[in-house]
């Protein structure tokens, strides 16, 4: 059971804080955009800051903006992934009077009227990664292919679990399936391309409800766990690093039966490569979170100076590693927190 | 009674200053075992602080406290509890949720024999029958049973708080109001476990607004008026209208 | 010496309730009726899928049940002080993530697997007796509200978990793993340790001097104090007693996801309160009885494990547990309708 009340509780102090540190730093840019009034002061809104996928995110974006003398204003709640505390934030740059928003919104609508009332005062809005359902207000929209990468997901599964030998319609192959959350746009897509992989290419899978973590890996572990004991579960589709812990852990003490079990999983962080390269997890997805964050800079760039063209809809591809090419790939797609 | 007896509780010339506001001025009196002492008084005529300086909640800023034949000091009102005088306050009586034999003995439990009673395992038997055996000795009769306070009537859990004062108390019991906010029936029970621990030997002091009630329960009533003793003498001498006349200051 | 004649007396020589009436009793009886409800929900469970009472299923409930249930008894030993605490969830964030780094700065001094466990468990619980002890003094010495106070332990607690670890789960530690999914039968060696403090934490709460302090305190402190009792330093005490509980709590959660998660035990001060209101303990304190929050522990652990389990989307989970809540409270307003005052 999580707490939603008091989530918005605690959201709502984290925003207080929030308020007192963007007030104080508007007080810096002020002087600063007097000084050289070239200089564009960026709004940049994410789902959870200390998820390594924005912390590389943050390294990406962060160059570019050095490079192209944008002031990037950084926010999002540490840990917490849900539109009640990602409101109040956006809500409180307002103030500030950016040049740009840039937001990886946590629900597909919830955000929806904020964004309205940035175009109200004539803030261009940008979609980082997850965007808004409705996207006539947003300018342009950098995102991984999160459909494709849910596809690339069930085929790697599938091929793991070896499913043209193991799973037939006598004896379907189960997979379980965490989620962090079921309101963002990327974990929806992924869960969509996944499942209509599954449909179209193996009927004899059979996939569980999927286990909603909320960011927590014990959550995912405790979910996990039941799914183990209550099926003979063959495999494991983890929508985010979290759920990849989770997972990890619940094979881990689930006894010698679950060793045989496939992992396929999201993100590169440093640790899930470690774990596929020790033979635990069959395959990562991963996204290109720091080209996601230097594309979108350029977007907003080309919008502010009218210098560039910009295409509404910039799809990443999510690549597929797996060890037989990490020793090639790894390396340059590790989400680099720096 | 009987006044060649020693005092168990004497005041010498208390004083008790709060700031600027002088609340007892040279008190003095003398209470001995077996008899109730009305102490009654309008308000701010001094009886609250009287009833703390006894209990040990705060000190005189001069005058002898003597109880028993030595002069007291208390430095909380642990002291005063530890020389004999247990005190109920309004309000504070008893935890209503605890048993009847749980709140007898709060603060005071028994413990069980041998190893289990050093790790703080307690006689919850023994509580409760000791607490029925040493309330019938005042006079009152409840159940030996799980019964909480909180089911018992309002004249009843009085008649237990005061019954639990005078099973602690070597000397003395102070009762504040004692029969505030009880119906007739209710504060005619109270009046008697008062009388009971009387017959026990104790020196009890009441203090009440409720004038027949005063009348009706003490051996011997102070009046006190603007913190200084006015009148001092057996509860017979007084009416209600010339005790309400004392303590108003229209007679003295 | 005359006897006061009370209506209660006579009720002494009342004769024994006949046993249909106490058959009636204990159908009355909140913590019956939820037992019975809490069979008939595994029940339900084994029905859907006949894996439910199995050993590996029942090994995992209890490794759940004791995540779950220190914590719960450390809200009951508060509550039923006439307190709150609502730092255990945060506590249990910040307890882990540095446990977490003393167990890896211990192993990296080739400390020995063993005792940087146990060190580190002793470090968990010190840093829930810190926060416990800020509890203690926030409300016995500034006199705040239990509910203010430890409202500022549990923002503290949770922003300090995140400084703390970066955001990121500190540590990965196979063989606390490992060690935690030993045992035998049912239990884990883990289980068996908490549920013997779970054991120790009922006796102490109902036979014992401390336990019947508590009980007092919650129910009239002011007859607590005229009694003799030092009431601030028992209320102290609870408070670090609940800190330390839930920095124990830290421990089991970094056993159990074999590292030191920031998120770990955020929120969970509320399923804390829940397992107790379920429970049947008054939350004025007061009142309450031990075996109510084992069950109220039980039937959440039970229903949010089972619903995953029977492949009921985990999205229904607080919808059904919120009306175990609401059961819970509808059998105790009747029950204390027509025994209690008002």
């Amino acid at each position: 059971m999580k707490s939603r009340s008091m989530r918005l509780i605690q959201g709502a102090a984290v925003a207080s804080t929030l308020a007192a540190s963007v007030f104080t730093f508007v007080g810096g840019t002020a002087a600063v955009a007097n000084a050289a009034s070239k200089k564009f002061t960026v709004a940049y809104v994410v789902g959870a800051a200390s998820d390594p996928f924005f912390l590389s995110m943050k390294a990406g974006a962060s160059a570019e903006a050095k490079k192209l003398g944008i002031n990037l204003v950084w926010q999002g709640n540490p840990s917490v992934y849900s539109s009640a505390t990602q409101i109040p934030i956006v809500q409180t740059l307002l103030a500030i009077k950016p040049s740009a928003l840039v937001l990886a919104p946590t629900d597909t609508k919830a955000l929806q009227p904020l964004v309205a009332q940035y175009i109200a005062k004539k803030i261009p809005v940008f979609n980082v990664d997850s965007g808004d359902a409705n996207q006539s207000n947003i300018t342009s929209w950098v995102t991984g292919n999160n459909l494709q990468g849910g596809q690339a997901a069930a085929d790697a599964l599938a091929s793991a679990m070896g499913y043209a030998k193991n799973c037939t319609a006598a004896s379907k192959c189960v997979v379980a399936i965490g989620v962090s959350s079921i309101t963002t746009s990327t974990d929806a897509a992924r869960l969509k391309g996944f499942a209509a992989e599954v449909a179209k290419k193996y009927p004899n899978i059979k996939a569980l409800n999927p286990i909603v973590s909320n960011s927590q890996p014990a959550v995912a572990t405790s979910g996990f766990k039941q799914d183990l004991a209550a099926n003979k579960v063959s495999g494991i589709f983890a929508i985010d690093g979290t759920d990849l812990e989770g997972a990890a852990q619940a094979i881990l003490t689930a006894g010698s039966a679950a060793k045989s079990i496939k992992v396929v999983g999201y993100d590169a962080y440093a640790t899930t490569i470690k774990s596929m390269q020790a033979g635990k997890i069959s395959a990562i997805i991963s996204q290109q979170p720091a080209l996601e964050g230097k594309d979108i800079i350029d977007a907003v760039y080309a919008k502010l100076t009218g210098k560039g063209k910009i295409s509404h809809l910039t799809t990443l591809a999510n690549i597929v590693l797996t060890p037989a090419n990490c020793a090639k790939l790894c390396a340059t797609y590790v989400y680099k927190t720096a | 009674m009987t006044n060649e007896r020693e005092p168990i509780l004497e005041l010498r010339n208390i004083n008790k200053s709060y700031g600027s506001v002088k609340a007892l001025t040279d008190v003095s009196f003398k209470a001995y075992a077996g008899e109730v002492i009305g102490l009654v008084g309008d308000n701010g005529a001094g009886k609250s602080s009287l009833i703390k300086t006894i209990s040990g909640v705060h000190n005189p800023d001069s005058g002898e406290l003597i109880v028993d034949g030595v002069t007291r000091h208390w430095k909380s009102p642990h002291d005063s509890m530890a020389a004999g005088i247990e005190t109920l306050y309004q309000d504070s009586g008893l935890a209503p949720d605890l048993t009847i034999g749980s709140n007898i003995f709060l603060g005071r439990e028994l413990e069980k024999k041998g190893i289990l009673g050093k790790l703080g395992f307690l006689d919850q038997r023994a509580m409760e029958r000791k607490a029925l055996e040493e309330l019938e000795k005042v006079g009152i009769t409840v159940p030996l049973s799980k019964r909480t306070v909180s089911q018992l009537s309002g004249g009843q859990r009085q008649a237990v708080a005061i019954g639990r004062a005078a099973m602690w108390a070597q000397h003395v019991i102070i009762l504040d109001e004692p029969t505030n906010h009880l119906g007739a029936r209710q504060s005619l029970e109270v009046l008697k476990v008062i009388s009971a621990a009387r017959d026990h030997g104790l020196c009890v002091l009441f203090i009440s607004h409720t004038l027949p009630h005063v009348l009706e329960v003490t051996d011997r009533i102070i009046v006190l008026r603007l913190g200084r003793v006015v009148k001092d003498a057996l509860t017979s001498d007084f009416t209600v209208e010339s005790l309400l006349g004392t303590i108003t200051g229209l007679n003295t | 010496m005359s006897t006061v004649e009370t209506p209660v007396a006579s009720s002494n020589e009342a004769p024994p309730p006949s046993p249909l009436k106490r058959i009636a009793t204990y159908a009355a009886n909140q913590q019956f009726i939820l037992f019975l409800v809490l069979i008939g929900v595994m029940i339900f469970f084994d029905f859907h899928n006949t894996r439910f009472f199995g050993t590996s299923e029942f090994t995992n409930l209890l490794v759940d049940f004791s995540e779950a249930v220190l914590i719960a008894a450390a809200e009951m030993y508060v509550i039923t002080s006439g307190g709150i605490d609502l730092s255990v969830g945060s506590t249990i964030a910040v307890s882990t993530v540095v446990g977490a780094y003393a167990i890896q700065y211990l192993e990296g001094h080739h400390f020995g697997e063993f005792p940087s466990l146990l060190v580190g468990t002793f470090v968990c619980a010190g840093v829930g007796g810190v926060v416990g002890t800020i509890n203690a003094l926030l409300i016995t010495k500034a006199r705040l509200v239990p509910f203010v106070a430890t409202l500022v332990t549990l923002s503290m607690g949770e922003g300090l978990a995140l400084v703390f670890s970066k955001g990121g789960t500190v540590g990965y530690d196979p063989a606390a793993a490992v060690w935690s999914s030993t045992g035998f039968w049912i239990f884990r060696w883990l289980t068996l340790i908490v549920l013997g403090i779970t054991v120790i934490l009922g006796i102490v709460l109902h036979v014992s001097r401390y336990g019947r302090y508590n009980f007092a305190i919650g129910s009239n402190p002011f007859a607590a104090r005229a009694a003799g009792i030092n009431v601030n330093r028992h209320v102290a005490s609870v408070y670090v007693l609940s800190g330390v509980l839930a920095g124990l709590t830290g421990m089991i959660w970094y056993f159990n996801s074999s590292g030191g998660a920031p998120q770990n035990g955020i929120g969970n001060e509320l399923e804390a309160i829940a397992a107790v209101v379920i429970g049947g303990v008054s939350l004025v304190g007061g009142v309450g009885r031990f075996s109510g929050i084992i069950l109220g522990v039980a039937i959440l652990t039970v229903v949010h494990d089972g619903l995953v389990f029977i492949n009921v989307a985990t999205t229904w989970n607080e919808v059904v547990v919120a009306g175990f809540i609401a059961l819970a409270a509808v059998l105790q307003s009747l029950s204390s309708g027509s025994k209690r005052r008002t």
